[in-house]
């Protein structure tokens, strides 16, 4: 079973967020970046198929500057066969769609018999990626999917509903998968797969070469940010000040006054 | 005047109250109002959203349609963007609107916005990034947009309406993912529904043996239980059963102790009814401070063992 899987790599989760110099984005010069993790998982997924079946072909994509290739060696040193980055400053700018475009190319090149993603990123919260891609490669796809069991024909997916509820759905190859934290526990890069991961094939692109000229990128987006900013604080909560004692003698004064102590 | 489009959702046989939502959003956007309701035998539903605001209601009756399936609704909900010739299509964010709506995006060439809090002249849409800790202002450059909405964001629109219905015809034949069953939540184990006080523990935390270690022993000095943030669950060292959100349990408890939790929205939704919410965590920014009364920026390694022993001693 050949396998994409596709990756972003993402401001750290602790990373200070500061607006960059026009205020349409944070200032990504200086803070720490780490693979999406929701499409940590999404690797976890493919790596297991493999396990269970070495024949499998797991191909890890990512689109970005310079500092996305350590995003696909530790995904490579994690186990995967091989990784393509797309690398091109005439992808910036892009929106969802253009991003969903970069990576059918890369898809129509790959010829997966499963997509596998995270369900969103941590940065942008959109989950727009996913579904565009499965619409763009006409296949069929799910979205939270907190469990894929692999059968003959395709995969039989539990989606994540609201309050805990679980919907089961049959899906045939090819189709996509965008998974939702939690659903197995990711593993970590081995020094011998680190090693090892030197070696694999990392396949740089341009848009041009995926025939993508003037198809993404700032001028083909179809929706911009405006603006990014701090939400506006409502009244928040009363911070308490002092030393530890003094917060927790104020603390413990609070939880009396709410008779619960 | 500019065509939208509202995908209304059923729940338990009715129309579910996010899609009067979308009405009120509509409404604020501005535009002739059109909705689509998928099923089968919601003749009487339909009737409904179109006597309470939502316009003219195209009906996709079909047997096919009984459960959700992304195929069959996203061919529907094409055709009925066809129909109405809509510039606008608007989803609420939810299991079936995070599912299918940007894949109706993708095939409109269409803008996409994903769950909008609300809308402003432009129209630009403003929504929560990097886990709440941001807003954007998202404006599409022209033509078509999708949206979803955030559920809850606005008041749901209960007036009336002069709206009709039409049987829309979509033929799906085809249709490759099938609909095997639902599940419901199992409850076993912990119903932190019916504790009066919830002492819970996020990513701050760190470890599992930190659980048991730190945040229990409040919980239990207090009379209380241990809950915990998706991160924790997702890591494994919790089970689901402790999990406070959108996706785990949602609570209302008299007291709402949040340790180590940033603070993002689907947890939020899970405990900001509590009657008193206490956060303590090391980042001033998190927003859990937002939704909290009494907050405390410091290390909660020092903060909760203190306040345990107190909590010990004052009940002596």
């Amino acid at each position: 079973m050949k396998i994409l899987v596709c990756l972003k790599q993402v401001p750290h989760q602790d990373a200070r967020l500061d607006l960059n110099a026009d205020g349409s984005w944070i200032k990504e010069d200086g803070i720490k970046f780490e693979i999406n993790s929701y499409d940590t998982f999404a690797l976890e997924e493919a790596l297991r198929i493999k396990d269970a079946d070495p024949t499998s072909e797991v191909v890890v994509a990512s689109i970005g500057p310079d500092r996305v290739t350590q995003a696909l060696r530790t995904a490579l040193g994690m186990g995967a066969d091989r990784a393509v980055h797309v690398k091109d400053a005439a992808v910036d700018g892009s929106d969802s769609l253009g991003i969903a475009r970069v990576l059918a190319a890369i898809a129509t090149e790959v010829g997966p018999d499963v997509v596998l993603m995270g369900l969103m990123s941590e940065d942008n919260n959109a989950s727009a990626v996913p579904p565009m891609l499965a619409e763009l490669m006409g296949v069929p796809h799910a979205t939270a999917v907190v469990k894929a069991d692999k059968g003959a024909a395709g995969f039989r997916v539990e989606r994540e509903l609201e309050g805990g509820a679980l919907e089961v759905v049959d899906l045939p190859l090819p189709c996509l998968l965008a998974v939702q934290t939690g659903l197995n526990q990711v593993r970590y890069a081995s020094l011998k797969g680190i090693m090892a991961a030197k070696k694999k094939p990392l396949d740089v692109k341009t848009a041009e070469a995926l025939g993508l000229t003037g198809k993404v990128g700032a001028g083909a987006a179809k929706a911009t940010i405006r603006k990014v900013y701090h939400p506006p604080k409502g009244e928040g909560a009363e911070i308490l000040s002092g030393s530890a004692d003094e917060v927790v003698a104020k603390l413990v004064g609070k939880i009396k006054e709410l008779g619960l102590l | 005047m500019a065509s939208i489009l509202l995908v209304a959702e059923l729940q338990k046989g009715a129309i579910r109250e996010a899609s009067y939502e979308l009405v009120a959003f509509a409404k604020k956007l501005g535009g002739d109002l059109h909705s689509v309701v998928l099923g089968s035998g919601i003749a009487g539903e339909a009737e409904a959203l179109a006597k309470r605001g939502g316009g003219k209601v195209y009906v996709c009756d079909d047997a096919a349609l009984a459960n959700y399936n992304v195929d069959g609704w996203a061919k529907a909900v094409r055709a009925a963007a066809d129909a109405s010739g809509a510039e606008t299509v608007l989803f609420s964010n939810t299991p079936v609107g995070w599912d299918v709506a940007a894949r109706v995006a993708a095939g409109l060439d269409a803008a996409f916005v994903s769950d909008a809090f609300d809308v402003r002249p432009g129209p630009v849409f403003v929504r929560r990034i990097f886990n709440g800790k941001l807003d954007a202002e998202v404006a599409p450059v022209a033509g078509k947009v999708v949206v979803t909405v955030q559920p809850g964001a606005l008041a749901a629109f209960e007036g009336t309406g002069s709206g009709s219905t039409e049987r829309l015809s979509v033929d799906l034949s085809g249709l490759r993912a099938k609909f095997v069953e639902t599940k419901v939540a199992s409850s076993k184990g912990v119903d932190l529904t019916k504790a009066e006080i919830i002492v819970s523990g996020g990513r701050g935390v760190g470890a599992p043996e930190k659980f048991p270690e730190v945040i229990q022993p409040l919980a239990s000095a207090l009379g209380g239980a241990m809950g915990a943030s998706r991160p924790v669950v997702d890591a494994g060292w919790l089970p689901h059963e402790y999990q406070v959100g959108s996706s785990g349990q949602v609570v209302t408890p008299k007291l709402y102790i949040a340790c180590g939790i940033s603070g993002a929205i689907q947890h939020l939704v899970g405990m900001k009814g509590s009657n008193y919410i206490i956060a303590i965590n090391k980042d001033a920014d998190a927003p859990i401070f937002e939704v909290a009364q009494l907050g405390v920026v410091g290390d909660l390694f020092e903060i909760v063992p203190k306040l345990t022993a107190a909590v010990k001693t004052a009940k002596g």
